[in-house]
């Protein structure tokens, strides 16, 4: 029985399984079983050593790999009963990416990379989305530098291009794969705080992935990853404390 | 909508633009192929379209004859054959029966625009004690010239005949050592002569008809070949010469007559014309071919390179189906744009062709058709062609999994 809360929850994942190989002797389970909950407005850590599976869940969750077994509620809705289609259709809708090393479209500028999801879920261009797109980079500091292309700007300033484009789409649920891994620490500082001013102005949901102790010691909750098992889920205070 | 503000198009440019050299280079590819697809196809409709000018400029495209006379074998009761041997009979000279209801007949056929009785017979021209062999033409000045542009062919004197008046050809005028105004004697080959006054001389750039070729007025023939009131053929002239063997056919369906079109009658030629045609479809297939294994191959190439822009594109919610476009237009748009320089650079090439192709005189060598539907037709192809050459590398593109993509 789903009680009220975990239904209306943004992300659910109810024993959640994922193997490579499936049906051949070199099957690898990489997730064993995963049950993992996120509220509106939450601002989780996903942390582990590396292999643990935080990737994989991450590509679980954001929809770009299915798993092999169990459920995942994304607001709300069974992702496993859709097709191929229906599911592209949600992730540019409901998640937003954040990746370690930004992935903007080099060709394009700053501005043309954050309307992207606007486009693609559109068809066509429009002066409202170029608008959207403008507002998003200022409220990522980026106004002065939104003409020039990706590739002219600094990683810093990439990373905030990565998060206002994840927002273009004003998901329920961004998914940030280390998002500071390669930046110094006054930018990784300065985009933590970014991600953490938007979640707590929209309630949106992040789930960072991070191998920084420090940030991850910032977020609301952390959530800790040991082969491919939640081995420790607990509110940013209780793990303080432990620690 | 705007075609250049959808994802796709917006997608396939900036790619493109991105590896500039290689677009570039595939376009200049595609350009050079078409323009020679652009350049022969040109060149052979211009060489085949003057030579049929050529041959119809003093052959009709039908000809309609008496049927031939056949020897009626004896037979006895039994209608067993009983001689061993039948002997072809020899043709004589006929007049085509009812000849002004077959005329009539076939104006009314749809796609025929002249139609004329003539009488033709062997005969020989003279003057003093030179005597050349020759074929009398008698024609009907109102009807003949909608099928044989005589008029177009005469370098001196005038194209209508009078009833004592002879049209000849330039070689025949040399050989007899006459000019126009000058008097000659036409005899036919029963011995009936006639003394004419050359009034014209024409000149259809074929030897052998400047040499043999004389015309007289119907009635003058038909005095002399012994065949008043007759015409031994019909001429016909046809809208489309490469119609003619249809029409032919439809005639001789509908009478007992012996119809006889060009295409028959130059069996050799078109032949070889077959042969050309052939020749030039198998290398515009070929280079068909290489272009789209040209285009093809650089979007593969360009997929292999985007991979990870593409896995991001799927990450943020694009649409297999909008990634299998944005190749799909990258190869359209460099059939397309190669297209157009080709055609231009054909274009080109064919205005320099007919510049350099010149006879002795200045005159060109033949009339290089440029035909708008040509560079049309190509224009179209190659885009198409670009597009299914984009199928294979767009399906890779759309089918790449983008959590692969990403991790690269």
């Amino acid at each position: 029985m789903v009680d009220a809360r975990a239904a209306a929850a943004t992300l659910r994942l109810e024993r959640v399984r994922k193997s490579y190989g499936a049906g051949t002797p070199l099957e690898v389970e990489v997730l064993h079983g995963i049950d993992l909950t996120l509220q509106r407005g939450e601002f989780a850590a996903l942390i582990g050593p590396s292999g643990s599976g935080k990737s994989t869940l991450l590509n679980v969750i954001g929809l770009l790999d299915p798993p092999s077994g169990g459920k995942l509620y994304l607001e709300g809705q069974d992702t496993g009963a859709l097709d191929e289609g229906e599911a592209t259709r949600l992730r540019g809708r409901s998640i937003g990416f954040i990746f370690q090393y930004h992935h903007l479209l080099p060709a394009f500028t700053a501005l043309e990379n954050v309307m992207m999801p606007m486009l693609a879920a559109r068809g066509a261009l429009d002066d409202a989305m170029s608008e959207a797109a403008a507002a998003l980079l200022q409220r990522v500091g980026l106004t002065p530098w939104r003409n020039q292309k990706a590739s002219e700007i600094s990683g810093g300033q990439q990373q905030r291009v990565a998060i206002a484009r994840a927002l273009a789409m004003q998901p329920a649920l961004v998914l940030a794969d280390e998002p500071s891994g390669n930046l110094d620490t006054e930018n990784a500082d300065a985009v933590f705080d970014l991600m953490r001013d938007v979640n707590q102005a929209s309630g949106t949901t992040f789930l960072i992935v991070t191998h920084d102790p420090r940030l991850a010691h910032r977020c609301d909750r952390i959530v800790e990853l040991v082969d491919g098992r939640i081995v420790s889920d607990a509110p940013n205070r209780e793990v303080v404390r432990r620690g | 909508m705007n075609p250049f503000r959808r994802f796709e198009t917006i997608v396939a440019f900036r790619f493109m633009r991105e590896g500039l050299t290689q677009t570039l280079l595939i376009v200049f590819g595609v350009a050079l192929g078409c323009g020679v697809i652009i350049f022969m196809s040109a060149l052979l409709a211009g060489l085949q379209d003057n030579v049929v000018r050529r041959t119809l400029s003093f052959q009709a495209p039908i000809v309609i004859l008496a049927p031939d006379q056949v020897a009626r074998p004896l037979r006895d009761g039994s209608r067993e054959s009983v001689t061993a041997q039948i002997q072809p009979r020899s043709q004589q000279l006929r007049s085509v029966d009812q000849w002004q209801k077959v005329q009539a007949t076939v104006a009314g056929i749809p796609g025929v625009i002249g139609v004329t009785p003539v009488v033709t017979g062997p005969g020989f021209a003279g003057r003093g004690e030179a005597r050349k062999s020759v074929s009398i033409t008698g024609i009907d000045s109102s009807s003949y010239f909608d099928v044989i542009a005589l008029p177009e062919k005469i370098v001196a004197g005038r194209h209508e005949p009078g009833p004592l008046d002879i049209i000849i050809g330039t070689e025949l005028a040399k050989d007899l050592g006459t000019a126009v105004g000058d008097k000659m004697t036409l005899t036919s080959a029963t011995g009936v002569a006639s003394v004419l006054t050359v009034t014209g001389i024409f000149d259809f750039g074929n030897k052998g008809v400047n040499e043999r070729n004389v015309y007289v007025t119907l009635r003058t023939a038909q005095n002399l070949l012994d065949l008043v009131g007759g015409a031994t053929s019909i001429e016909v002239r046809v809208l489309d010469p490469f119609a003619a063997e249809t029409i032919a056919q439809s005639i001789r369906a509908d009478a007992d007559l012996e119809v006889d079109s060009w295409i028959r009658t130059n069996a050799q030629f078109f032949s070889a014309m077959a042969a050309q045609i052939l020749a030039n479809t198998l290398i515009r297939f070929f280079v068909g071919l290489t272009v789209a294994l040209g285009i093809a191959s650089v979007l593969v190439v360009s997929v292999v390179q985007k991979s990870k822009e593409i896995g991001i594109l799927r990450a943020m919610g694009t649409a297999r189906a909008q990634v299998l476009r944005v190749f799909l237009v990258e190869g359209a748009f460099m059939g397309l744009v190669g297209a157009l320089a080709g055609a231009l650079l054909a274009w080109g090439f064919l205005l320099l062709w007919r510049g350099v192709a010149t006879n002795a005189d200045g005159t060109p060598m033949f009339i290089v058709v440029i035909q708008p539907s040509l560079f049309v037709i190509a224009c179209a192809g190659a885009t198409l062609v670009g597009i299914l050459a984009a199928v294979i590398p767009a399906r890779r593109a759309a089918q790449l999994d983008p959590a692969v993509a990403i991790r690269g």
